[in-house]
């Protein structure tokens, strides 16, 4: 925000070249909540039900399990970790665990000890990453295969069912009219939001994002901090896995198909860049939100599920698009 | 002395010579998945068979996916097997596959879905449950539930699976057949996934209202998202008529608590025990029926208490 | 220590050949003339598609979209089959995607979108395309006989696919290695401003790699419906990781200027044997799977602790 107006401020009184830019580089900034602004008028035009407490307390209750996932791939992306591609594997990882141990270690520590194993994958990919220096692409697409193999194996495909209701109820309560797992997840994307925009570690990252070598000669330990989002988004990931096992009370090995990109597309039409070095938690909630809303309009428009698909991508690509161009036109 | 020698030669010549032809026999079994609620199950049944009727089996796991099915069809061949039972994934695809094993004379049958009529002149057979009934079952069951008129919504498995199409073509080709007054208001793709489910639902709920009297689900896991959506949205109002299928132990208790009306239930164990049993006796030259059916119940309130739940 | 050295930098062929030697000595007939031309058929889809993909990684690109273009190029290949005739039809399959690549070529190119984010998006797209066009149903094609005639083997050892597949590599690598236009490509990849300086054209190259990754997807989805007699919207779907991790386990490097054409026919082999020695004895998917993994991260560990890329390096050197 501070340097939005400081941008204000530098450019004003400058010549009709410059106003464009300015125009450009506003646009880029507030885009998103234009487009959330569209896609909230459009609904509310089309579906009389759209715009309604219950269809909006929906959208969120859906959104929250992937949106804690969006909140840890944030700084995957922010410290130029490029994509972690194990994320189904950390979900299944959290589900599975959180209801296979209820019976044995009881349901705390049992969804302790899933959240914990899962950032312990993240852990190892983030070692990989930043210490010996291998691409993140093949680095999580290899321990997510090995990772989701284990898993697989133990259970031995089989569905695991919940044994304690209670912990159901919990996770489906309502807390002032707004659901519990909904409150977990904006507790997340708050600690998230604190942790990369105000403390040491999001500088750290932002340094080791934005120039690696200049980070490192300012000694910031990029090696500790690139596997540290890793460790983050595992984290992040076994936690939106465990609490998707309560709320179901089952979990398959397969549980966590496809998270992993609607979590990069969540984060990218947030308009946080692949390349790294900027970006912000609230960014990409807004992403997110964009995504959502824009999902929840079309079912109730009736769109076939698959073509939901050709709008996704058209946006995501079309959103990315728009981006570079006004970035380069606004000179930012 | 050399009579009683010459006798047991020929004794334990022919003895070795069966025991030789016993072994030689071998079934490839080309699986859907070997890590799958159902399908490990149906797996585990037909091995378990197959010892003891003294098969040897080579099993192969598509892992959901049609292209490495078609290949290992191809694997299978050039090992140079007695039988293969393919779990087809695709009405089609597998059907050249199917004509080279048996230009190379080997006897081929399928486990669990149909494939297209093309593909009939390929197979000796074609044993287990039928998606394709299950989804007519299904309309059966709903169109009663609901008294032969009332809309419903379809929440369906993947797009272009062939569960997916057998399920969801059953359902809508009988509703038309019996002149049913349901209608469908959408068919939407929650890819067997009960999150996914639960998150569709609650659109469709917001989107419907009370214009849903009836819901039918492809599978029983789709079916409790679907439940679960709807007890947030109503608390305390009873669900309408609910249809799944596959008769998980979760689907069973929904039953009895009056949350779902139906489930269709399919042993896992007898369809991996009749795949096996029928090639063996197309491989002891006996010939079979070109469908071989299991029992599918269909699992209400009434008899839930008298059938075993499926896994 | 210089063995060491040595057999790391053949790993590629070292892991092969262990692999080809356990399944011959675990796997009775493994070596038969079978067996080999079977794995290699197995190996020919992905193989094909690794092809295009080591083109855009030596560029410094990547294609999430491959999966995606493989299933419409072989959808449009089958559906025109009654109205053009087969061999046309193949043709517009290939014209289907060589044009999804310059879709990919023009997001990356001339819109600046990160590979990464403008593939993703277009897998998303294309497979929607897929199921549209189909109406999520798979379509049949008109002649089965030529689905089987297509899989006979020649030679003893190749099936057309196979065949092509090894023509396409020895031709890549003789293009990487002798020609102008190879080793350009390979000075984009580690420096396009460099490149550029040096009178490269990089948005060309990198537009023509896209539409070049695009064409042998196309073609192994074409010949896959061929052989199958079918176009389904969900064919493909599961190609990406393993086609990546081949071409990857050959030595190509995902960040770009390093790579080599016989080193992904290397990567290809081995996951293709590897895969057909442990469905011979059995071995469930997902141990196969985990197996898969394993190698994968062995041998990326093992390029990057003998031959440390310009970053990590600098980050050795930057240690306090």
């Amino acid at each position: 925000m501070t340097d939005a107006s400081a941008a204000l401020s530098e450019e004003t009184g400058s010549t009709r070249f410059r106003k464009d830019g300015r125009w450009a580089a506003l646009l880029s900034r507030a885009g998103l909540s234009i487009a959330i602004l569209a896609v909230i008028a459009y609904g509310s035009a089309v579906s009389p039900v759209f715009f309604t407490t219950g269809n909006l307390v929906n959208v969120m209750t859906s959104m929250a399990i992937i949106g804690i996932v969006v909140v840890g791939m944030t700084f995957v992306l922010v410290v130029g970790g490029l994509a972690d591609l194990s994320v189904p594997a950390t979900i299944a990882c959290g589900a599975i665990l959180s209801l296979a141990l209820q019976p044995m270690i009881g349901p705390v520590p049992a969804f302790v000890a899933a959240i914990g194993l899962a950032g312990l994958c993240g852990l190892v990919s983030g070692v990989l990453v930043g210490y010996v220096g291998i691409n993140p692409i093949i680095a999580t697409l290899g321990i997510g295969t090995i990772v989701l193999g284990i898993v697989q194996a133990s259970v031995g495909g089989v569905i695991v069912y919940g044994t304690n209701p209670e912990t159901a109820m919990l996770v489906k309560s309502r807390l002032f009219g707004i659901p519990t797992i909904v409150l977990i997840f904006l507790a997340v994307a708050l600690a998230g939001n604190f942790l990369l925009a105000r403390s040491w570690w999001g500088r750290w990252t932002f340094a080791t994002g934005g120039n690696p070598k200049a980070a490192e000669a300012a000694a910031v330990p990029v090696r500790a901090v690139k596997a540290g989002a890793f460790v983050i988004t595992g984290l992040c990931s076994g936690l939106s896995g465990a609490l998707l096992g309560l709320t179901l009370q089952s979990a398959r090995p397969l549980v966590g198909t496809g998270y992993e990109f609607s979590a990069i597309t969540a984060v990218v039409v947030g308009g946080v860049s692949i390349m790294g070095g900027a970006g912000s938690v609230p960014r990409a909630v807004a992403g997110l939100v964009f995504v959502q809303l824009l999902t929840n309009v079309m079912v109730l428009q009736g769109v076939r599920t698959p073509v939901q698909g050709l709008v996704l991508g058209l946006l995501i690509a079309g959103a990315v698009a728009l981006d570079v161009a006004l970035r380069r036109r606004g000179g930012a | 002395m050399a009579n009683w020698k010459r006798r047991l030669l020929v004794g334990t010549l022919a003895l070795l010579a069966s025991a030789s032809w016993a072994q030689a026999k071998t079934v490839c079994y080309v699986t859907a998945a070997d890590a799958h609620a159902y399908a490990t199950p149906a797996n585990e049944a037909l091995e378990a068979r197959a010892k003891e009727l003294g098969i040897e089996m080579i099993t192969l796991s598509q892992n959901f996916d049609v292209q490495t099915g078609t290949e290992q069809l191809g694997t299978c061949i050039a090992r140079s097997v007695d039988g293969i039972i393919l779990w087809p994934l695709d009405p089609q695809a597998y059907i050249p596959g199917l004509a080279r094993a048996q230009q190379a004379g080997i006897p081929a049958i399928l486990i669990n879905s149909p494939m297209d009529s093309q593909a009939n002149q390929f197979i000796k057979s074609f044993t287990g449950p039928d998606v394709y009934e299950e989804g007519e079952m299904a309309a059966d069951s709903l169109n009663g539930a609901l008294g032969g008129e009332g809309s419903v919504i379809i929440i369906a498995g993947q797009a272009g699976n062939g569960t997916t199409i057998g399920r969801v073509g059953g359902f809508v080709d009988r509703l038309a057949e019996i002149g049913s007054k349901v209608e469908v208001l959408d068919t939407v793709n929650a890819d067997f996934d009960q999150q996914k489910a639960l998150v569709v639902s609650r659109d469709l709920i917001t989107r419907f209202g009370d214009k849903i009297d009836g819901v039918y689900a492809n599978d029983d896991t789709m079916a409790r998202g679907f439940i679960d959506a709807w007890k947030e949205a109503n608390p305390g109002k009873p669900t309408p008529p609910i249809v799944g299928i596959n008769g998980q132990k979760d689907a069973f208790a929904s039953i009895k608590s009056g949350e779902m009306h139906s489930t269709i239930v399919q042993s896992p164990v007898e369809d991996g025990r009749l795949a096996i049993e029928t090639i063996a006796e197309i491989l002891d030259g006996k010939e079979v029926e070109a469908r071989r059916p299991i029992p599918l119940t269909v699992v209400t309130s009434e008899n839930v208490d008298s059938v075993e739940p499926a896994f | 220590m210089n063995l060491g050295a040595t057999i790391v930098r053949f790993r590629v062929a070292v892991i092969l050949g262990l692999t080809l030697l356990c399944a011959s000595l675990l796997v009775p007939g493994f070596l038969g003339a079978t067996t080999l031309s079977l794995g290699l058929d197995r190996g020919a889809t992905v193989g094909l598609i690794a092809i295009g993909m080591t083109v855009l990684l030596i560029a410094r690109q990547i294609d999430l979209s491959v999966g995606s273009t493989f299933a419409l190029a072989g959808i449009v290949a089958v559906m025109l089959q009654p109205s053009l005739g087969i061999w046309p039809a193949a043709m517009a399959g290939l014209i289907a995607g060589a044009a999804a690549g310059a879709i990919n070529g023009l997001l990356v190119v001339t819109f600046k979108v990160n590979p990464l984010v403008a593939t993703l998006a277009t897998m998303l797209i294309f497979r929607s395309a897929a199921h549209w066009l189909t109406d999520s149903q798979p379509v049949p094609g008109t002649d089965i006989m030529l689905s089987v005639s297509l899989s006979k083997i020649h030679l003893g050892i190749f099936t057309l696919r196979s065949a092509l597949f090894i023509g396409a590599v020895l031709l890549l690598h003789v293009w990487l290695t002798r020609t102008v236009a190879g080793r350009n490509l390979f000075a984009v990849g580690s420096n396009a401003e460099a490149a550029k300086a040096s009178g490269i054209s990089p948005g060309r190259t990198v537009f023509l790699g896209f539409i070049f990754a695009g064409l042998f997807a196309g073609l192994a989805g074409v010949l896959q419906s061929l052989t199958t007699n079918t176009g389904s919207p969900v064919f493909g779907s599961e190609l990406l990781v393993a086609v990546i991790a081949a071409v990857v386990v050959g030595g190509t490097r995902i960040e770009g200027g390093r790579g080599s054409a016989l080193g992904t026919l290397g990567g290809v082999l081995t996951i293709a044997s590897l895969t057909t020695a442990m469905e011979f004895q059995s071995v469930p998917a997902y141990v196969q799977q985990v197996v898969a993994g394993c190698i994968l991260i062995l041998l990326v560990v093992l390029d990057r602790t003998v031959r440390p890329g310009p970053r990590s390096h600098a980050a050795t050197g930057g240690t306090h």
